[in-house]
Order: structure tokens, then sequence, then C-alpha cells
């Protein structure tokens, strides 16, 4: 369904991203992960078409999305990392922007927006500014926003950001609940547990390159790690954690 | 030496700002005029000197305006021997009074939101190790610092322009200074009084009213102060005939006024008051004390209770829809807003300019140049027909439209260079077709209602009054076709949704940009105006209406037609990447 092939990303000449290869196919929940810097948000920005690849195309059921970009946003709901909103807008003015930007009929609109919002446990603060919302109902306006067209595909970059333990756990049964609606997510995240949950399928990167790619169990078992934490930690090589820990401690201790 | 105690001074200024109480008086002041930390504002940012610089302009361009009524060399041609300055200056000195009361009070209920502490002040200096009773004072000499300074500032330009251009012909420079020395004095009172008073209102407010009814009802209240304010604005034409004969009318409700007030001020510091201005100058400066003494005893009441209560408000109200915009919209939906994109742009770009404090702040200074200079027109037009009604009315009168019209749509143009949380563009730039030629379609449709309601609410019902429905109707006309004709000389170059792009380089070209707008002013206006007055003298000629339209139309599309603008791509510069090489090894 999705797929990219080569995508590369240089900066000057310095690489974002290199030679990433990978096939989301329909129903399938596909986690991308990675430590600071290893490319996740660029490959998100190329999936979504705000960033043009330097080399490398991404594909929707084998048609460079190129070539009808209009056409692709249409059938992708997308989730930012950081939820920037128009501050001077209310919520439901903001997603009534979304949808009519969309091309969403007027008399569907509504419904939807009232719906969704009442199911998001927003619906009572709908007309009150953005500015006063918090980061956990921003991201669920985004939410809202990603999901009210009915996409088949879906790339969320750290979706349950800032939301409460109920919001974070229904919104992982969500994505559940799309994946056997068959759309394809592209779900990327720094919470471990929260993929290792909801993932199918991994996507693990490091300095721009694939380290890792393929069935999260088939990954866990060639790795011979027992946990994707240890996996994780295996694969991007980071620093002993505990170590780093107890130095950060010291330095706070001392006078 | 010198150099030593200069320096030691600097130091213990340094060092005095940087104690507690002055850093929190900075932040105050500061965040007046800052972004308000917003995401995608920072650099959008005006500073204070483009602020300060604007509130000044009026009073330098009325000032400029009068050169024409007080040139020696122009008094000498129309034969007046013995011009007397100062009885000349009676009235502009009401309209300067006027002036300055009404741009500081608008400055005022235009920062009322940022004049008093807030729940961002709230959550950040409760928890530090600060008195409530320090946070307050720093607050309150904050408060009292912007008032000086914006009384300072709204009238430097008019202290120093007028009194040369009103009394630099005179021989003694005594003259010159003590006439300067009296219109500064004035006027910055005026203004003090005017600040004051939009403060003692808030402060009253929030005195009288629980902190949540507060918040509700602070829209409505700065509508009816604004709409004072121009009320106040529109009584140049008529007080100041009355203001200089006041013992002639002693139950007249002039003077009641406050710039009335202050005129009486100034007259008796120019040794020019009768008994009745007398009166009035005693009564500005009492009522000048009551103010500061209202102003600074309710703030103080209701400092403590507002403040405290802060934390114990709702974080976020639940709002309220606009339902009468809503159906404005839907009506809109399917005859004017033909495609998504207008459908969407429309609605964000009304709300844009009537909540985001920015572009609005740009298109309000724009309109009221605008205001300034049409009333100023307004004033001069009346004072030459000296209460006569004509058949036809004069070029100036005819102009008056055209001068708002002008400044408001190059205000909007303006405006929409003006970036807004530029990181939330993402979802213009995901949801849109690079290729769509939509955005010319989408401004022109804003500036147009905007043009129609001005001419339409205004112009026809002012010179239907005034002149009957042929010249009412005639001149409508004609104003919504030359707002019509200047939108698209404005929109020529435009490929970018309205507020989603950083900002232009301005800064290169700002004298040029400048020059370029006073210039096509003067050519709108003067030309708009005098084809206007030969079309309606003879009403037969407004048959030719249609032909130069289609001809100016003609010449437009020709031009669109060369710059091809409308093949280009929708501009979404955006924020430079977070990915910088920075090629140190270069410098090697």
């Amino acid at each position: 369904m999705l797929e990219a092939k080569g995508l590369t990303k240089r900066y000057a000449s310095v690489p974002a991203v290199q030679n990433v290869d990978f096939c989301l196919l329909a129903g399938q929940v596909l986690g991308c992960l990675g430590p600071n810097g290893s490319g996740k948000s660029t490959t998100v920005k190329m999936l979504t078409g705000l960033l043009d690849p330097t080399a490398g195309k991404v594909f929707l059921h084998g048609r460079d999305i190129r070539d009808d970009l209009v056409g692709y946003r249409k059938r992708l709901g997308y989730v930012p990392e950081e939820p920037n909103l128009y501050s001077h807008l209310s919520g439901y003015e903001y997603l009534e922007l979304v949808g009519t930007l969309r091309g969403i009929p007027k008399s569907h609109l509504i419904g939807k927006i009232e719906a969704l919002l009442d199911l998001f446990k927003l619906f009572s603060h709908r007309h009150a500014s953005l500015a006063s919302y918090s980061k956990g109902m921003r991201q669920r306006i985004l939410l809202i926003s990603a999901l009210m067209d009915n996409p088949d595909v879906l790339i969320l970059d750290e979706p349950l950001s800032g939301l409460d333990a109920t919001s974070a756990l229904v919104i992982k049964n969500l994505i559940k609940e799309l994946g056997q609606q068959k759309k394809a997510i592209f779900y990327c995240s720094h919470v471990l547990e929260v993929v290792e949950k909801v993932c199918s399928h991994l996507l693990i990167l490091r300095q721009g390159n694939v380290i890792a790619y393929g069935r999260s169990e088939d990954i866990q078992r060639e790795i011979g790690q027992s946990s994707l934490e240890h996996t994780f930690m295996h694969l991007t090589a980071e620093a002993d954690v505990e170590d780093t820990a107890r130095q950060i401690a010291a330095v706070v201790s001392s006078k | 030496m010198i150099v030593a105690v200069r320096r030691g001074l600097h130091e213990r200024m340094a060092s005095t700002l940087e104690l507690p109480f002055f850093r929190l008086v900075s932040l105050f002041i500061a965040r007046t005029f800052d972004s308000g930390g917003k995401p995608g504002t920072e650099q959008l940012d005006f500073g204070i000197g483009l602020i300060l610089a604007l509130l000044a302009l009026p009073g330098a361009v009325v000032s400029i305006l009068l050169f024409d009524k007080y040139s020696s060399l122009l008094q000498f041609f129309r034969g007046a021997r013995d011009f007397d300055s100062y009885a000349a200056a009676l009235p502009d000195e009401y309209f300067f009074i006027v002036l300055s009361m009404v741009v500081t009070g608008a400055v005022a209920v235009w920062w009322w939101d940022t004049i008093f502490l807030d729940r961002r002040d709230y959550l950040n200096l409760v928890p530090l190790p600060l008195s409530t009773r320090r946070i307050f004072m720093a607050n309150l000499t904050a408060i009292l610092f912007l008032a000086v300074l914006f009384a300072l500032d709204v009238n430097a330009a008019s202290s120093v322009l007028f009194p040369v251009v009103a009394a630099g012909a005179q021989q003694s420079l005594t003259y010159l200074v003590r006439f300067a020395a009296v219109h500064a004095l004035v006027v910055v009172l005026a203004s003090m009084f005017s600040f004051l008073s939009v403060f003692a209102v808030v402060g009253s407010l929030l005195l009288a009213l629980p902190y949540a009814v507060f918040r509700q009802i602070s829209l409505p209240a700065r509508i009816v102060l604004i709409l004072g304010l121009l009320g106040l604005l529109s009584t140049s034409f008529a007080v100041s005939a009355v203001a200089g004969h006041l013992g002639e009318h002693p139950h007249s409700a002039v003077r009641f006024l406050p710039p009335v007030w202050f005129l009486g001020l100034c007259q008796i510091l120019r040794q020019r008051a009768d008994p009745s201005l007398t009166l009035m100058g005693h009564r500005a400066l009492i009522t000048l004390g009551c103010v500061f003494v209202v102003a600074l005893a309710t703030w103080a009441l209701s400092y403590g209770r507002v403040f405290s209560r802060i934390s114990a408000a709702p974080e976020i109200d639940t709002g309220r829809r606009g339902g009468l915009m809503g159906g404005v919209f839907s009506a809109l939906d399917g005859i004017v807003l033909l495609t998504p994109l207008q459908r969407a742009g429309y609605r964000f770009v009304i709300k844009t300019l009537l909540r985001n404090q920015r572009p609005g702040l740009v298109l309000g200074g724009f309109m009221g140049l605008g205001i300034v200079i049409a009333s100023q027109t307004a004033f001069s037009a009346t004072n030459e027909v000296a209460g006569v009604i004509q058949t036809l009315p004069s070029v100036d009168m005819l102009s008056i439209p055209l001068i708002l019209s002008y400044w408001i749509l190059l205000g909007l143009r303006v405006a929409f260079e003006i970036p807004v949380e530029l990181r939330a563009n993402w979802i213009f730039k995901l949801s849109l077709d690079r290729n769509s030629t939509d955005v010319v379609p989408l401004a022109r449709k804003m500036m147009v209602t905007v043009c129609l309601l001005g001419s339409l609410g205004l112009v026809f019902p002012a010179y239907l009054r005034v002149w009957g429905i042929a010249i009412g109707l005639g001149h409508t006309l004609f104003v919504c076709l030359a707002g019509a004709f200047l939108t698209e000389i404005l929109l020529l170059r435009l490929r970018k949704i309205p507020f989603t792009c950083p900002y232009p380089p301005f800064r290169d070209s700002a004298i040029v940009s400048v020059l370029i707008c006073i210039l096509g002013f003067i050519a709108y206006t003067v030309v708009s105006s005098n084809l206007a007055h030969w079309l309606l003298a003879g009403l037969a000629r407004m048959l030719l209406l249609p032909a130069l339209s289609g001809l100016a139309w003609y010449g437009i599309h020709k031009i669109r037609q060369e710059i091809a603008v409308e093949q280009e791509p929708l501009s979404f510069e955006d924020q430079p990447e977070a990915f910088e090489l920075l090629k140190l090894s270069d410098g090697n």
C-alpha cells in the first residue's frame, strides 16, 4: 500500500536520511523507532509530502505520491510531533477549517466534528480558544483532524504526547481498531512500551539509516533479546543508561 | 575622569536595573510590546521602536497637512497681512487635543488585556520568593511608565512640527518656544487623561464585577470605548467653532466634552481664555487629578482580590460561538465562496484579523491614519464652505471615502503579509495544491467585501442625506469601482495565503515602499476625486463609467499577463530548516 524506496534526504551534502526502504500494507501498524537525530521526523515529513526527498520515492498503491500529491493527501491523516495550531481559533473552528480545506461537505462535516469532539471529551470546550487548551487537549484536536476524513493511511508522530492515562489507553485501542479496519498506520514514537503493544512491524533508524525492519517478534528473536527495550538498546548502541544516570546525579549533588 | 564617572554611573544603573523590582517592571513593560511568547511568532516582533513610530505618525501627518493653512507666503498671496496664529490655531489645537486623546485611549484599549496581571503572571511569579506587594508595585510602576511613554510618544511629532508650522513664521523665537511648550504640555496632559480614564474604567469594572463576568464583558466594554473615542474624533468639525465662543452658548453640551476642558487649559496658558474657557481649564486639571486617584484606588483595591482569584478561575472558558458570523459565512458559501480554500480561507482571514494582535494592529494603524487624514480633510472642507450646502460636493468632500478606502485596502494588503503562527501552517501546506490559483480570488473577495461594506454602510447614507439620491448613488458606485481597481493593483503579485508566510524582507526596501505608498495615495485620491467631481458635475457623464472601468480592467489584465504571477506555485517559505551547515572550515 504505502511504500518507500531509497528514501534519502541530504542537507547540503550531509545526509539526514539514507536509503530508507519499507512497505506498509493495509492493516499493518509500523512502529518507527530511533534515538534523537536518527531521521524519524525527516522520514515522516517526506512521507507526508511536506519535504521533498533528495533521492528515492514514496508510492501509494504503486503510484508515486508526487504524481498526485493532493489526491494522496486526501487519503492521508497526519498527526505531527508538535501540536502547532492556530491559537486564535477555537477547537471547533480549527476542525472546521481543516474539514473545509479537505473539501468535506458542510452537512457531513458538522455532525462528524461534533461526534468526535464528544468522544474525545472536548465538546464542552469546543468554542474556547486553542490558546487556553492544555497540550493533551491540543493533541486530541490533532487526532480528530487526522481522523475526520476517514483516511486510508495514518501517519502518527508521537500521538500520545501530553495525553492523560485514560486518553492514551483509548488511542492505543483506537490504533488497533483502525488497523483491523485495514488502515495503514505509520507510528513514530520514543515510548517503547507503547510501540511494543500497538505495532505489528518495526522500523528502527540510527543516524539516518535503517538498522532493523520487519515483524516485531522476528526482530527480537533475531537479536536474541527478550523485550523491545533491550532490543532497541542493543541495536542503537546508546550509552550505558544506568551509568549516565549516576553521573547526572553526581553532578546535581556536587557543590 | 569623565570616562570613569560615566562608567561608574553606567555600572550603577546596570546593577540597579538588575534588582528584582526593576526586572519585574521591565518584564511588565516588555510584554506589552512582545508577541506573548507564542510559537511561530519569534521573528515577527515589530519592536518597540516601530510601534512608537506608528503611534507618533498621525500627529506628524496632520501637522504637515496644516502647512498650507499657516504658510506665510500663502497668507501673503491671500492678502492676510495681520495673521494671528494664536486665533487661527484654536480649531487645530482642539483637533490635536482630540487626536492625542483618541490615539492614546485606543492604545490603552488595545492593550487592555496585557495591562493587568494574568494567569501567566500568576503561574510564573507566585512560586518565586516575591511578595504580592512587590509584584503590585512593579505592575503599577510599569503602568504609570507606559502612560507617560505613550503620552509623550503620541504627541512627540506634533509637539515639534505643529508649532513650527503654525508659529515658525513669527519673528520671535520666544513666541515659538512658548507656543510649542503650551501645545506640548496640553496634549500630553490630554493623553494622560485619556490613558488613565481607560485604566480607571478597567479598575472600576474589576472592582465591581466578579472576575469571570469581567472577562465576559471585556470585549463589549472595549468596543463601547472605541466607539466613544471615534465619536470624540467626529466632534472636531462642529465643536471647535463653538468652543471659541463658549460664553455665547452657556448651556451647550460641548462643555461636557473633555477635549474642550483641555482647550480651555491651553487658552489659560496662552492668556487668551474668556471666563467660560477659564472654567473649562480648571475643570481639566480637577478631572485629571480625579481620574488619576480613581484609577490608582480602583486598581489597588481590586488587585488583591483579582490576583488571588486568578488561580481559582477556570483555565479554559467555555467560549461562545459567533452565531451571527456563522450565519453570514453560511450565506456566502456557494454564492461567493466557491472553493474549499475560499470557504476555509475567508473564515480564517476574518477571524485572524479580528483576534490576532499583529495583523489587527497593522490594519488598525492604517485605518487610524486613514481616519485622521479623512477627518482633517472633512474638517477643512466644512470650514471652507462654512455651513453652506452646495448642490455638488467639493473635490475634498468627494475624496473622503477614497482616502479611507485607500488606507483600509492598503492596510489589509500589508496585514496579509504579517505571519501568524508559522509553525501551524503545515495544515495549509498539507491540504492544498501548490498550483492552486485560488489565493487571489480569496484575497480579492476579502478586500471587496470590506470596500462594499464601507461604501454601502457609510458612503451611501452620508452622501444621500446631504446631496440627494443621484449624488449618493453615483459617488457610492464610483467609490466601489475605484476600490475594486485599487484591490486589483494591490493583488498583482500575491501568491501567498494571507498570514501564512514569513515576513517579507521589508527593511531593505522600507523607504522605497513608504514612498510608493505615499505617492500612490496622492495619485489615487487626487486623480479619482477629481474624476468623480467631473463625472458627478453632469450626471450624463456617469455613462462613461462603464467604459472607464473596462479600460482599467483591461490594463490590469495586461499587466497580470506580463508578470504571469498566476502561473507561479503557491508560496510557502518555511522557517529555516533545523539542520544548518555552518561551514566553519571555509574561513581557513
